[in-house]
């Protein structure tokens, strides 16, 4: 797997990734706590948190000998932009679906 | 979580006639996109997006003239590296004086497994409850 930034869909299009998103909303683990939840290598649980930082879903911030990983807002940032997007779309359609009839009916 | 849009507009014409701007290819492109949309459970149309370079892939699944349609709405997978799928679904009631229009967009599955328990989406759900509490009539 390489690590190259990817954007916020091809991030949690990977399932383990969005397993790792999942533990992590409800508290911040270690990596190594994060890791025990997963039947992978500690190198492919590793790549997984790299996509994740990398792409803003996560940070990462060492308590003593310990690196923690905690939920951040800006991967999700555009998720919600994705459905806000289509949000707008439907508003604008349907007005002028509503411009049109009520112009017909004149 | 929220993951759907929900939208509902009132018309003063009939359901016969707001259906016809839902379901016949030359009053869809006057207001939405054009399209080569046929009203027949499991037909694959296609709209044009706007600038004509890109599509969004449709199939028919539902089809109970004047009260249900739904449709399979995605963006084309041969040519996007982030691949979505959703449904659309509107629903034509005559209330008195007119239509009342529901349009519901659910069904995103880039979100299934997102959805439940997380308390990351909460302030997803907020942002978009307003949103909708916003435009909602």
């Amino acid at each position: 797997m390489r690590t190259q930034t990817l954007d916020a869909f091809q991030v949690i299009a990977d399932p383990s990734r969005r397993h790792m998103l999942q533990l992590l909303s409800k508290k911040s683990l270690t990596i190594n706590s994060l890791a025990g939840n997963f039947d992978m290598s500690r190198p492919a649980v590793s790549k997984h948190i790299k996509v994740l930082y990398s792409a803003g879903f996560i940070s990462i911030t060492g308590i003593g000998r310990e690196r923690h990983c905690i939920l951040k807002q800006d991967g999700f940032n555009e998720l919600q932009d994705f459905i806000n997007y289509f949000d707008n779309f439907w508003i604008t359609k349907l007005k002028k679906l509503q411009t049109i009839l009520n112009n017909k009916s004149k | 979580m929220q993951k759907e849009i929900k939208h509902t507009f009132y018309f003063s014409q009939t359901p016969e006639e707001v259906w016809a701007y839902l379901t016949k290819p030359e009053l869809m492109e006057q207001w939405l996109m054009p399209s080569d949309f046929q009203p027949v459970v499991g037909y694959h149309f296609r709209f044009t997006n706007p600038g004509g370079l890109t599509f969004t892939i449709c199939e028919v699944l539902e089809v109970k003239p004047f009260t249900d349609l739904s449709y399979v709405w995605k963006n084309d997978w041969s040519k996007t590296k982030t691949p979505f799928t959703s449904k659309v679904n509107w629903t034509l009631t005559s209330i008195e004086g007119g239509t009342e229009l529901l349009l519901v967009h659910s069904g995103f599955e880039l979100f299934k497994d997102l959805t439940a328990h997380n308390g990351g989406w909460i302030f997803l759900c907020n942002k978009l409850g307003e949103l909708l509490k916003a435009s909602a009539k």
